[in-house]
């Protein structure tokens, strides 16, 4: 087997490890601006795909089609975002006898977009949240269907994902302005604009089941994610088991995505996302059509390599796997590190000029960065997924901690703060947390922020003092200590040469 | 003993620093005593620094102008620094120019206009959405950060822009621009 990669960054160094193990050769697409880049060097080909927007390069269907059959590909993995739950290109690439890595095009169409997989989910019984019938046209539409459900509302964008193209509203001013914005924001990163309108849960719980379906009807759970941790829809942190699921819920959890997703005959890995309001009760929120950012926490969970067992589905059309073989083994956390301003979460392109990520015992990283890498201004900003796993919830909270003091990154800003604030914060190390929490816990940032802010002063006080350094008050402190140790050790008898 | 002025983001520092050792500085910030000790001395070099409750490592790279890039605990920040003390000069008054609103709206990243939301002439209020800037798919509203007119929009629809380019211009208004009068 031969695989193209339609995707960039850590998810195609995902791809590939799991593609150099299993033997499977690898073609690496890239832009301009990913010609430097860490997948491409570990790939086994290269194909340029030319200029440097999405639209241009990992959005552009024709080009990635082409670069598949002319590189000799029979496989094409999409990763997530990009194109990797369009329909179309699933489609091109079956009429065109390449092997897709996700669902088949016609399992994708019944889950279509997310108002159809509302549809299938509702007729499924599984419970959803009240909302606009189809699509809203127009902002007076949408405050329309706004006053009748009650504020506050969701502003969603059809064919939007990764917490892209969603917008809160709590009036009437905010719903036309919002309706304007994630349109724009929809038409640039998704190629369309259908905007829908959802009631918003107050301080619900944002837990998920990750599956794998066979093209048999096999549905098997591997478990839930925690993904309540959230800036304005964008998950921040997840975590695997989530302390809200007991075992009674999570029976009804991996029921209800086992209806939903045979209902849908969907295949491949996919991920129902629920709602869990206060009461414990739950609603269904939508399906991830692909593989996602936050797998790897599963993956430390359950032993499984999640990118081995797609490309077993989408081969063998089965799946070896039975649900009484899994078992959650536990606890991991995920923090994303973006490159951002931890200050307002402006996103931060610019080259990592120095470059140190942690490691040792139950810690994962998965990120492109190398010292020297210019992150581009065109694609998403998360740059390493920062992992640690332990027996339990806490010692994975004090592997994290560590992990992120050890993580070393110099050219750009990053999240890092806000994640060194949480592993620290008692709501979060009791598990008292929804999707509003992270609202409450920004004030703590600023002053967190403004401390050092204090450090950074002091050291760059002593940097300049270094540079017009006083002369050296002892010539002796030059002698390197290994020589006049090495000699102390000689004379003393030692030997040695 | 030097002692600078460090200006960060909107806020100014005075700190004394001792030279304790080859390595080792003694520095003082609103009473509070740091000890640091700089661990390389290459491009982008790595310190310690101690005070009583917390230790953190943080990466300078020194530019040759009075700025220096510092990194610690995955946050980035940009210094000036001023000698004044041990035989430097002192500083000038406070400018009180700083502390006016500036009506130039820059880019605070490179990325893409999308849209440009008013014309130029226009009257806007503090807070009013002026342009969108698109950066790694987020859309930016960039606002007003102060009442006026639009003196001059210096950019189109889809132009690319780098960081800190001057995208438009609010003027007008003399006197406190940021505090429309009672009624």
């Amino acid at each position: 087997m031969k695989l193209l990669v339609a995707n960039r960054g850590e998810i195609a160094l995902r791809i590939i490890r799991t593609c150099r193990k299993l033997g499977v050769r690898t073609v690496q697409t890239y832009s301009d601006p990913d010609r430097d880049s860490l997948p491409r060097r570990y790939a086994d080909e290269r194909y340029a795909l030319g200029g440097a927007t999405p639209t241009e390069s990992y959005l552009n269907i024709e080009k990635l089609v082409h670069a598949a059959l002319v590189t000799g590909c029979d496989a094409v993995h999409p990763g997530y975002g990009f194109l990797s739950e369009e329909s179309s290109f699933v489609k091109a690439c079956e009429e065109n006898g390449l092997n897709f890595i996700g669902p088949t095009s016609e399992a994708l169409e019944k889950l279509g977009n997310k108002l159809s997989a509302r549809e299938t989910m509702r007729q499924a019984g599984v419970p959803v949240i009240p909302g606009s019938d189809g699509t809203v046209n127009d902002e007076d539409e949408a405050v329309r269907v706004a006053e009748t459900i009650g504020y506050p509302v969701i502003l969603k964008a059809v064919y939007g994902g990764g917490g892209r193209g969603m917008r809160i509203a709590k009036d009437s001013e905010e719903t036309r302005r919002f309706f304007r914005v994630t349109k724009l924001e929809s038409l640039s990163a998704f190629g369309r604009g259908d905007i829908y309108v959802e009631k918003r849960l107050s301080s619900p719980r944002h837990v998920e089941i990750q599956a794998l379906c066979d093209r048999r009807g096999k549905v098997v759970s591997l478990g839930e994610r925690e993904c309540s941790i959230q800036r304005r829809h964008q998950k921040l942190l997840e975590e695997a088991p989530s302390v809200a699921v007991n075992d009674d819920l999570r029976h009804q959890l991996n029921e209800a995505t086992k209806k939903g997703l045979s209902a849908a005959g969907y295949t491949n890995a996919g991920t129902v996302e629920f709602l869990l309001d206060k009461s414990g009760e739950f609603y269904f929120l939508e399906v991830n059509k692909r593989l996602q950012v936050e797998h790897l926490v599963t993956e430390m969970t359950t032993n499984l390599d999640l990118v081995e067992e797609q490309l077993k589905i989408a081969t063998t059309s089965s799946l070896e796997l039975s649900q009484n073989e899994i078992h959650i083994n536990g606890w991991a956390i995920n923090c994303r590190i973006n490159a951002e301003d931890p200050r307002n979460f402006a996103p931060s392109p610019g080259t990592v000029i120095h470059y140190h990520p942690p490691t040792g015992p139950g810690v994962r990283v998965d990120s492109a960065l190398f010292s020297g890498y210019a992150i581009p201004e065109y694609y998403d900003s998360m740059v390493a997924k920062l992992a640690t796993r332990g027996r339990d919830r806490g010692e994975a909270i004090q592997r994290m901690r560590i992990a992120l003091d050890e993580f070393e990154i110099a050219g750009v800003p990053t999240t890092i703060p806000l994640h060194r604030l949480l592993m620290h914060d008692e709501g979060f190390i009791q598990g008292n947390f929804d999707t509003t929490y992270l609202n409450s816990v920004l004030p703590h940032l600023k002053s967190n922020l403004l401390r050092l802010e204090k450090f950074a002063a002091v050291a760059a006080a002593t940097s300049k003092l270094g540079k017009t350094a006083l002369p050296p008050t002892h010539e002796r402190d030059e002698v390197s200590k290994w020589r006049t140790s090495a000699r102390a050790h000689h004379m003393l008898g030692h030997g040695g040469g | 003993m030097r002692t600078y002025r460090i200006q960060l983001n909107e806020r100014a520092y005075t700190v004394a620093v001792e030279q304790t050792g080859k390595h080792d500085f003694k520095v003082t910030l609103d009473g509070e005593t740091f000890n640091v000790e700089s661990l390389s001395d290459h491009k982008i070099s790595t310190c310690l620094i101690q005070s009583d409750n917390d230790s953190i490592r943080a990466q300078i790279s020194v530019q040759p102008t009075d700025k220096v890039d510092i990194w610690l605990a995955g946050a980035a920040f940009q210094a000036a620094v001023r000698v004044i003390g041990a035989g430097g000069y002192a500083l000038a008054p406070h400018e009180k120019g700083e502390d006016r609103v500036d009506g130039s709206i820059r880019a605070p990243m490179p990325g893409r206009i999308t849209s440009i939301l008013v014309k130029g002439g226009e009257t806007v209020e503090t807070g009013t959405p002026l342009l969108i800037l698109e950066a790694m798919k987020m859309q930016n509203e960039l606002t007003s950060p102060t009442s006026g007119q639009v003196k001059s929009i210096l950019v189109r629809e889809g132009d690319a822009v780098k960081k800190d380019s001057l995208l438009l211009v609010v003027g007008g208004n003399a006197g406190n621009p940021t505090k429309p009068l009672a009624p």
